[in-house]
């Protein structure tokens, strides 16, 4: 797909996570045992053969760097083109605070954006759980002959978000913006395909006046101006992460398999780091439960999500919890909702409890 | 450029004593121990100790093993002035080409590769050995001793001493007489097939025993005694530690349970990991009714049955009411409900049915044994393949 570029927005700390993102971003927060949630928007671009992809970062971008690495795993470490990491430059006014919006983060990396020949631009969202069919998203998109297309979901997502009203033919006419609940219209995944000129008008207009939403401003300003977008709806799951508590039931839907075979239907790739798999010692007991590999498991494992590198000692009980990767966890301690980020060392014999509203997190390194 | 090592890596052997395993595929490829194949040992081996530079031989059904390998990356073995080369045997202009005709001819038909590297020493490994062991240390030694010719040595029982090659070394405790197979062996130091060896001195070797009509071109028949012969400098290298031939189906079986007891190898160590090139898959499920106990589980693995001793490679499905028991499920088998699978080896996406029982407890009877099922056969609900059986892929079960 040579014509096509990708633009993954990964920029977003979404403060409702709270210790998670206190040294990252959304879109590198560790998912389902062992990947990042920035690795399913990179594989969905890597499956549909969009390898010149950027990813807009603005602060605490060094645990992204760290797993995207030189891109390699998506086949991205290209000699031309590939994955580009895109900390804020040139503006000197982006260096400092957050983007106001996802406007001025494309504004922030316009001269990425207009060195690439690419004629058409697909931008997705960091920290959306979501595998998506992009080969048919673009077969739509070309088919439709449209302008603009916007990937939706065929579910209401968790908490607010945007909706597309269409035409019988598929096409949008209208924008309903900070839905909540049921309602009419697809639900928007904020995943676009763009015509890149149309997009780059879109930055002059909104940097001109002043603006910076993408929905609010730009989706606005571009369909008053009768602009054509078509509606393309991703069929399976897609939910993004912007707080703990979305964290948390997002990661449990994995532990069901239906959910879990419909977001790997398609390859998802990921740095590669554990070379030994995981050993369940003579009285262990795993129920329910997802284990990355390099895990040694003696205790008793219900309804809980482990990355790989934990230690589950003898005796230790771990109800509905995220143990993340490299956890000591030992003998005898009992967790209960617990999301403990990586490292964190729980001695012999402590006790934890969240609630399934409110599940507690452990920052990472802790030791209790 | 010289270096000061470098490996090569006889990978050629077909493993015939592996039957059914190795049908399709060459021995060093085999799924060993969850997230392995075997050559990731040797290969991790040489990367851990600092040897940049490996030649894999390859002969027999290589594919697996060339796309295995690849670029040598996992291992680190992908570095600007060495890494990792599959050599596969070739024609020389005007020759009438060969197949490699013994572990020495190997090694003679790519004296170009290694002069390429002008190396002070090479080391001769093989393909089919699970162990972890720091060449380094192998090397200071031979240097030290200023060795022609250094063999690893493993000390073993005077019974399984009749069935290895054994070193007798004289007082100085350099090596007096190599017997192969000794029917009253005089020591217990059994050579463990990995050599380190003088390159000049080699090379002049190899080419001698190329000549020589008579020989097998033989690293264990040939090389060594005539050496010997020579009054060259030979050394045993003494390594205490775990390592296991898996040649035969029981060896495999063994060393793949043995996989279970960090105490015999750690592969856990992160001061010397084992590398693997393996797919991304999701982390391993254990279902709801999923008991899973003493066993290793790898990603991509969906367990709602129970699993006891046994060793699972990556996208095994073991589905509810099924039964694995000290068994090895290579990539992406399937156990299907109610089947048994105790005391055996499931090769690469092989299906057991529903109901199907393969393999049998141990009845204390010479005629029992392993039952092994090669890879890609699907064995039908209901069916019982006895232990000790061999069912090779195309076959109907």
């Amino acid at each position: 797909m040579r014509n096509y570029q990708g633009i993954i927005f990964a920029y977003r700390e979404e403060p409702e996570l709270r210790e998670l993102t206190a040294n990252r971003t959304a879109a590198s927060l560790p998912f389902c045992g062992r990947y990042r949630l920035i690795d399913f928007p990179l594989s969905s671009l890597r499956n549909a053969g969009v390898l010149d992809v950027g990813v807009i970062m603005q602060r605490d971008y060094q645990s992204l760097l760290d797993h995207i690495g030189s891109g390699k795993a998506w086949d991205m470490a290209l000699r031309s083109g590939g994955l580009r990491m895109l900390p804020p430059f040139g503006l000197p006014q982006y260096h400092n605070g957050n983007y106001n919006g996802t406007m001025e983060a494309l504004n922030a990396v316009g001269a990425y954006l207009r060195d690439n020949s690419a004629e058409n631009v697909i931008m997705m969202l960091g920290n959306t759980a979501a595998n998506v069919d992009l080969s048919a998203a673009i077969r739509r998109y070309e088919e439709s002959g449209a302008e603009a297309l916007a990937i939706c979901m065929d579910h209401i997502p968790m908490g607010v978000h945007h909706r597309y009203l269409t035409d019988g033919e598929g096409f949008v006419t209208g924008l309903s913006l900070y839905r909540h609940g049921e309602g009419e219209g697809f639900p928007s995944m904020e995943a676009y395909i763009f015509r890149k000129d149309v997009l780059l008008n879109l930055m002059d207009l909104c940097r001109a006046n002043n603006q910076y939403l993408f929905h609010r401003d730009a989706i606005t300003r571009f369909l008053n101006d009768g602009g054509r977008m078509a509606v393309y709806v991703h069929e399976g799951y897609a939910n993004s992460v912007r707080s703990v508590e979305e964290y948390y039931d997002i990661s449990r839907d994995m532990l069901k398999p239906e959910i879990r075979h419909q977001l790997f239907c398609r390859p998802v790739r990921a740095k590669t780091h554990e070379d030994v798999s995981t050993y369940y010692g003579e009285n262990s007991r795993s129920v329910n439960s997802l284990v990355g590999d390099n895990c040694i498991i003696e205790g008793d494992v219900e309804n809980c999500i482990i990355f790989s590198g934990v230690h589950v000692a003898a005796g230790a009980r771990l109800r509905d919890c995220i143990i993340m990767k490299g956890c000591e966890v030992g003998a005898g301690v009992e967790l209960n909702c617990v999301i403990a980020d990586k490292a964190c060392k729980f001695s012999p014999g402590s006790v934890l409890v969240g609630s399934p509203k409110l599940p507690t997190v452990v920052p990472k390194g802790t030791e209790i | 450029m010289k270096k000061s090592c470098i490996a090569m890596l006889l990978a050629g052997g077909q493993g015939s004593r592996l039957y059914a395993l190795t049908q399709n595929v060459a021995k060093p490829s085999v799924p060993f121990g969850g997230k392995y194949r075997i050559i990731d040992f040797p290969l991790s081996n040489c990367a851990n100790s600092g040897i940049d530079t490996v030649g894999v031989l390859t002969q027999y059904r290589p594919l697996q093993l060339n796309s295995y390998i690849g670029n040598g990356q996992p291992w680190d073995l992908d570095s600007s002035d060495g890494g990792v080369y599959i050599l596969p045997p070739y024609l020389g202009a005007g020759e009438k080409g060969s197949w490699f005709t013994g572990t020495a001819n190997a090694i003679y038909q790519n004296l170009g590769f290694i002069e390429n590297y002008d190396p002070e020493n090479v080391l001769i490994l093989s393909g089919d050995h699970i162990y972890k062991m720091d060449y380094a240390k192998m090397l200071k030694e031979h240097l030290e001793k200023d060795a022609a010719l250094t063999i690893a040595v493993q000390q073993v029982s005077m019974e399984e001493a009749t069935r290895m090659g054994i070193l007798n070394p004289g007082p100085d405790g350099y090596v007096e007489q190599f017997e192969e197979k000794p029917k009253h062996p005089k020591s217990d130091l059994a050579s463990m097939g990995i050599y380190i060896f003088n390159w000049p001195k080699l090379r002049q070797a190899l080419i001698e025993d190329e000549n020589d009509p008579n020989s097998h071109k033989d690293f264990g028949k040939d090389i060594i005694p005539k050496m010997l012969a020579a009054g060259e400098k030979i050394w045993p290298y003494r390594f205490e530690g775990y390592w296991r031939d898996v040649g035969t189906i029981t060896s495999l079986w063994d060393a793949n349970m043995d996989m279970l007891s960090t105490t015999l190898i750690n592969l856990y160590d992160p001061e010397w990991p084992i590398a693997a090139r393996s797919p991304v898959c999701p982390p391993h499920y254990a279902g709801p009714s999923a008991q899973i106990n003493h066993s290793i589980i790898t990603e991509g693995c969906e367990v709602y049955g129970h699993v006891e001793n046994s060793v699972l490679s990556p996208e095994v499905v073991v589905e509810p009411g099924a039964k694995v028991l000290y068994s090895v499920l290579m990539p992406g088998a399937v156990v299907k409900k109610g089947a048994v699978v105790e005391y055996a080896i499931v090769g690469e996406h092989t299906v057991i049915e529903e109901d199907a029982h393969v393999g049998g407890a141990p009845d204390g009877t010479d005629a029992w044994g392993v039952a092994t099922c090669g890879p890609d056969i699907t064995i039908r609900s209901g069916a019982v393949v006895p232990a000790g059986a061999m069912i090779y892929t195309g076959e109907e079960v």
